[in-house]
């Protein structure tokens, strides 16, 4: 974790032999001396010590929600139709207060599937799903893996690691539109003559 | 005929046209909201502005006829700008609603915008002028915001129904449609007023959250709910169809289609689809089904047709594309015995409309090519009279029909052996000995003939359940079994053998059904021309 990496050049020509052998134990135990007596570990305790992630960091989902406790998603189904693993199955159903209209019934992601892409959260309209930091996933059975609506809600605990990837404005409004306009311009030869809102 | 030049590309057409059929025709689409080809026109929403020499304005295209020698330009930069500025104005009220609005993937708004505006609002969301959201009116669902007042819920409720439920409320920023005291609609094309609805602002209640449209694939099809065939597309994702909805088609159904026809998916995947065969157990009279595998069911119907021979009858269903009806037939013919169809009389009612826009009093899709087949033979009297006196030894039917016949009971009971191909559990299916699994019509490709005569396409959308394989496989897998095997492989090949066979579709192939369908003259076969 400390200091930078280092570049091991492998020379692909050499002969076979004990030359190479006795390279690689040296560096062995050159390790297991800095280990020993320099205190300079190349491991960590895991799992009571954890690695640092970085703040964009793309683990398991978090679905969002109101201050109501309902889910901020509202099934429109960019997420599952962004994600190139086919992993997240949406069924959306009427909201009883009916100015949100439609929220989903049942909202599952297989997390077997998963690529880990961050795409659903790239492509969320409404920062319904966003990504923690919890990398280590662990399950007896296959079935355990693919959390369903509330349990992708409920994360007060797995939120320990902390947020992960997750959207903020400049993100949000930049790739669509640079792409819509790029292709009105090339197209079309149009450069709208709106004025914008300074950004 | 006026010649004109849309975007620099000449075309002659009839007078009268104008100029958005004719760039229509020249596969130019011109961005509109209010026109539709088959309402009158309107010329409200202000967004097909062309530019025309030696005109001073912009004009509407959907209201300005063709002139000799015209010169249009549809994206010139004075006609672009009026698209986005038309649809600045229409958005300035518009809600940002998309990500739970189903219209969203097949909505003009959305098109539009990305292919014309993509302006940044002047108006925030909190300026918009709110008006009324899921008000539910039966069958659609209205949400007043989402409307751009193109009038076309009010003008097919105008020509097409004639019941004018909807109307325009208020004035200005704050117009809005509604039906009177927000009554539900009750007639029995409201589905099309989601379809006609270029926007969220009138959607389908069933449809409702369903499904998002960019995932749904259409198959081109025909509706089996009436002898009038309306053209249409079988939308479905995964082998499950999610909804039907009209194809266009001028001389069938134009764009429209019934509300009976558009629930006719649900059928297929319902509990009751027979995914297997069944035998009933023990001797004639037996009381419970035992499962059967397909082929044991087969050598059971095969092994009863070659005891019974010619005291066989055969009842075929109109139900059934012309490809399994001639297949059942050489079956008949195979067996020798008697032949028909006419369950309830269906020819007699395969032109009397329901009502005046579509529905056929028939609602049999293939009355007609089940007469052209040949298969209206004998006579159902003829059937059931000789079943009452034992003279049958088998019943082969090819649909459940004739068991679900009032006053048929009798007859039925004194036959020894019967076979349906069904592909629903059902009544009347008590009366059978062994049940074969038939693909329900959105499962198979094949043919219709409506009651026009035209000879329609119907292709397979999504998997059969289980073994149900298509009627006519079931007729050719016994045909096989008695040593009269079909040359014909598919769906397609038998309707070549039909045109070889048949007078009346001598010369037509799949190609020349074509997605429209081929009328065959009333009288004498079809002209001898086939599409190269």
């Amino acid at each position: 974790m400390t200091g930078a990496t280092r570049v091991v050049t492998v020379d692909r020509n050499l002969k076979a032999g004990v030359g190479p052998i006795l390279l690689g134990m040296a560096i062995t135990f050159s390790n297991m001396v800095k280990t020993l007596f320099g205190r300079r570990y190349s491991t960590i305790q895991f799992p009571e010590q954890k690695r640092a992630t970085s703040n964009r960091y793309r683990g398991i989902h978090v679905l969002t929600q109101r201050m109501d406790g309902t889910p901020k998603c509202v099934a429109c189904y960019m997420c599952a139709t962004v994600c190139p693993a086919e992993c997240i199955y949406i069924e959306a159903g009427e909201r009883p207060e009916r100015d949100i209209e439609k929220y989903p019934t049942r909202f599952e992601i297989d997390l077997l599937r998963c690529v880990y892409c961050g795409f659903c959260v790239d492509a969320c309209p409404e920062e319904a799903i966003i990504m923690s930091r919890e990398n280590d996933l662990v399950g007896t059975t296959r079935a355990e893996l693919i959390i369903d609506r509330d349990r992708l809600m409920d994360r007060g605990k797995l939120m320990e690691y902390g947020a992960g990837y997750r959207p903020d404005e400049h993100d949000v409004r930049r790739p669509v539109r640079v792409a819509a306009l790029e292709r009105l311009k090339r197209e079309h030869g149009i450069v709208p003559a709106m004025p914008r809102r300074s950004e | 005929m006026p010649k004109i030049k849309i975007d620099g590309r000449e075309i002659e057409v009839a007078a009268g046209t104008t100029v958005i059929q004719a760039a229509s025709q020249l596969g130019i689409e011109i961005p509109h909201f209010c026109y539709h080809p088959d309402l009158p026109v309107d010329g409200n929403c202000r967004m097909c502005l062309v530019e025309i020499e030696k005109m001073p304005k912009l004009q509407i295209a959907c209201n300005t006829a063709v002139a000799d020698g015209m010169v249009v330009q549809t994206q010139s930069v004075k006609a672009a700008t009026a698209h986005r500025t038309t649809l600045e104005f229409l958005l300035v009220n518009h809600p940002i609603d998309c990500p739970v609005c189903d219209q969203a993937g097949e909505c003009y708004l959305q098109d539009q915008y990305m292919e014309h505006a993509l302006h940044d609002s002047k108006i925030e969301p909190e300026e918009k002028v709110q008006k009324r959201k899921v008000v539910d009116l039966g069958p659609i669902m209205l949400d007043a915001e989402r409307c751009v007042l193109c009038s076309r819920c009010l003008r097919f409720e105008a020509t097409v129904t004639g019941t004018n439920s909807f109307e325009f409320r208020n004035r200005g920023d704050h117009t809005q449609i509604a039906t009177f005291e927000d009554r539900p609609i009750t007639h029995n094309y409201a589905g099309n007023l989601a379809d006609v609805c270029p926007v969220g602002a009138l959607l389908s209640h069933d449809f409702r959250f369903k499904m998002r449209v960019w995932f749904l694939k259409g198959t081109e099809s025909v509706c089996p709910g009436c002898s009038t065939g309306c053209n249409i597309f079988v939308d479905h994702r995964d082998d499950e169809v999610h909804r039907l909805r009209p194809r266009r088609n001028v001389d069938v159904n134009r764009s429209w289609m019934c509300d009976i026809g558009r629930v006719e998916y649900k059928e297929i995947a319902l509990e009751t689809r027979l995914g297997s065969a069944r035998i009933r157990k023990g001797s004639n009279g037996g009381t419970t089904w035992a499962p059967s595998t397909l082929d044991a069911a087969l050598d059971a119907v095969h092994e009863k047709l070659q005891q019974a021979g010619s005291a066989t009858a055969f009842v075929a269903s109109p139900q059934a594309t012309n490809e399994d009806l001639y297949a059942f037939r050489l079956l008949a013919d195979k067996v020798g015995g008697m032949l028909d169809f006419r369950v309830g009389n269906p020819q007699e009612r395969t032109q009397v409309r329901e009502d005046n826009v579509l529905l056929r009093a028939d609602r049999n899709p293939n009355t007609t090519g089940a007469l052209d087949l040949g298969m209206g033979r004998n006579g159902i009297d003829t059937i059931l009279a000789a079943c009452r006196s034992g003279q049958v030894q088998a019943l082969i039917l090819q649909g459940p029909e004739l068991l679900r016949m009032a006053g048929a009971a009798e007859a039925l009971a004194a036959v020894p052996f019967i076979a349906v191909m069904a592909s629903h559990d059902g009544p009347g299916l008590e009366h059978a000995n062994v049940l074969l699994p038939a693909a329900a019509w959105a499962e198979v490709d094949g043919t219709f003939t409506n009651y026009q005569r035209r000879v329609q396409r119907i292709r397979r959308a999504v998997a059969s359940p289980g073994q149900a394989l298509p009627r006519w496989e079931l007729a050719a897998a016994l045909l096989r079994r008695l040593d009269a095997p079909l040359a014909a492989t598919s769906a397609r090949e038998l309707f070549a053998d039909i045109a070889r066979v048949v007078p009346a579709y001598a010369g037509l192939d799949v190609r020349a059904v074509g997605d429209e369908g081929r009328v065959i003259p009333p009288d004498g076969p079809a002209p001898q021309e086939a599409r190269a």
